[in-house]
């Protein structure tokens, strides 16, 4: 690619996925009685709370650990997390928030050209691996940034880690 | 000198303990009596108080293999017989199996997926091998569901730092095809479907080279672009008697199942004869179709490389200048995204070509997910507002009591649910 044709790459962050602890056991009924928006799935023990201002779901189990996904940055995941513990401490439990860590940042790219999957995985035999039978990407693994990146023949790649 | 009592015979008190070969015996040195002999062998009993430090404890090693290996193995076997496979094959896939049950991660994992584990090890060799297996033909012999039988397979070649060279779409096209019954006459297959397999088979992988060029193959499961390629090789070897007989058909008489996204691939690949169609100069006079292409491939697949040169636009904008390489330029195709790509010497191409386009004239070569895409574009990035965010701004109560319920509401809620 010449130096003057160099597009600038839009890297969208899609989804951000945090983990925070309350530091107390949470009745999970009461929960799902006097909070709105949420949802009570029994079976597996975990109620999951949906926020609107930044667009978050929560999934909170009844140990007090507390996993947050929908954010488009980490600051949003973080203001999410406090007004979701927050929000718990209204219902009436003696939540502390701690152990505040984001866990997992999902971002996607677009290339403006096409790659061919073949020959791209041919070139980066240890890193890549392109099985079409089960999926209809690359995925491409960065061992040094714990990163894994999904390459599509359209350009799109889908960064994760 | 053990002294036990006295001889019965003599009455001597010198009694002796003496080994006589590997016995132990106890002996009157005066008469020669024996009076107590020891055991040649010893009991479980006896041993037991011998042993002082347990099996698990030391760092002796069972030679025999557990059951479970052993009939891991025997599995691994019985499929290398049933797919034919070298014996160099068998020996790789055993000794694959028996890495990978010793290592931590497979070794306590259920039963279910330590047969998946032997058939993984299999497909595995046979890949290395360039022998052509799909996954489809080892679930199918296993009785496995694809997403486990993929995550198995997933955390075999992890962990056991395996490559897997890609599947060579010529050997899987010549394999497929063996598998089809219409190559010999047959009660159920009508005389003039029966075809001859060479001729086949060479049709199929022009055809399926084609598909290769066009980006229909790149991320797409490989199976339905050879069963689609198959039919219409198959129907372009004698069009008259074939044309009516539809894909579904086809598969039934051939004894393969239609797997299906094939309807889907056999669609584009008439799209991209349609367009080679359009450039062949004897069939300009011709109204071709869907139909009437299929008389036609035998000629489309030999003049390919110019047809499709013509057919699709190329990075330099007019095809007479286009003085690149076949493949450099099938490669690059025009991008898709015109104003994202936007180079100075495109400018001048792309808006004849957008006039062109409208006529019919070529389009860009691209995948056909980028033709017609069904995904709403990505929104650009978060307003000025969004991103001065920190995260640690207060909160206020008004803000948290949209997510709580009032305390009618509770009741309500309550009364109808019934909670106990």
């Amino acid at each position: 690619m010449d130096a003057d044709s160099d597009v600038a790459l839009d890297i969208l962050i899609t989804n951000v996925v945090c983990v925070f602890r309350t530091r107390c056991h949470l009745n999970l009924r009461k929960i799902a009685l006097e909070g709105a928006n949420v949802i009570y799935k029994r079976d597996v023990g975990k109620v999951l709370m949906k926020l609107r201002k930044p667009r978050i779901t929560a999934t909170i189990w009844s140990s007090g650990k507390v996993i947050c996904t929908g954010a488009t940055s980490e600051e949003e995941a973080k203001f999410g997390a406090r007004r979701l513990a927050r929000s718990l401490q209204k219902l009436g439990f003696q939540v502390i928030f701690t152990d505040f860590k984001v866990v997992n940042v999902l971002a996607v790219c677009n290339m403006p050209f096409e790659i061919r999957l073949p020959e791209f995985t041919k070139k980066n035999r240890p890193h890549a691996s392109y099985e079409p039978e089960l999926h209809p990407a690359v995925c491409y693994r960065i061992k040094t940034l714990r990163a894994t990146l999904q390459i599509f023949s359209t350009g799109s790649i889908t960064v994760t880690g | 000198m053990a002294e036990r009592g006295r001889c019965p015979e003599c009455g001597s008190a010198a009694l002796v303990e003496d080994a006589h070969y590997a016995q132990q015996q106890l002996v009157c040195a005066a008469c020669g009596c024996v009076l107590a002999e020891g055991l040649l062998t010893t009991t479980y009993t006896d041993e037991e108080h011998l042993r002082e430090v347990a099996y698990s404890q030391s760092t002796g090693q069972k030679e025999q293999l557990s059951r479970c290996l052993q009939r891991g193995i025997r599995r691994v076997q019985d499929l290398c017989k049933v797919l034919q496979l070298p014996t160099v094959f068998e020996e790789t896939a055993v000794s694959y199996f028996q890495r990978a049950l010793q290592h931590p991660s497979f070794h306590l994992v259920s039963l279910e997926k330590k047969e998946l584990l032997g058939g993984c090890c299999v497909f595995v060799t046979c890949r290395q091998h360039n022998w052509p297996l799909t996954m489809g033909t080892i679930c199918s012999l296993l009785y496995a569901k694809q997403e486990l039988f993929a995550s198995v397979y997933l955390s075999l070649q992890k962990e056991l730092g395996l490559s897997v060279p890609a599947l060579s779409l010529g050997d899987l096209v010549k394999t497929h095809l063996n598998s089809f019954r219409l190559f010999q006459h047959a009660a159920d297959v009508p005389a003039p479907f029966v075809e001859d397999k060479e001729k086949m088979v060479a049709r199929t992988m022009q055809i399926v080279e084609l598909a290769s060029e066009t980006w229909l193959v790149t991320g797409r499961h490989p199976i339905p672009i050879v069963t689609a390629a198959a039919f219409l090789s198959w129907q372009s070897l004698q069009p008259p008697a074939r044309l009516t007989c539809t894909l579904a058909r086809f598969c039934k008489l051939a004894g393969v199942d239609l797997p299906p996204p094939a309807h889907l691939r056999l669609k584009e690949l008439l799209e991209i004869l349609l367009r080679m169609a359009s450039q062949l100069a004897w069939l300009r006079v011709f109204k071709v179709d869907k139909k009437t292409v299929v008389k036609h491939i035998g000629d489309l697949l030999q003049h390919r490389i110019f047809l499709l040169k013509n057919a699709f636009c190329l990075e330099d904008g007019e095809e007479q200048r286009a003085a690149a390489p076949g493949e450099g330029s099938l490669g690059g195709g025009c991008p898709g995204s015109a104003p994202a790509a936007g180079g100075a010497a495109q400018e001048d191409g792309c808006p004849s070509e957008g006039k062109r386009q409208r006529e019919g004239g070529p389009r860009p070569l691209l995948p056909p997910c980028l033709i017609n895409p069904r995904k709403r574009l990505r929104t650009a990035a978060p307003s000025a507002a969004d991103s001065a965010v920190t995260g640690d701004e207060p909160i206020s109560d008004s803000e948290i009591e949209q997510y709580l319920r009032g305390p009618e509401e509770i009741r309500a809620f309550r009364k109808a649910k019934a909670w106990p």
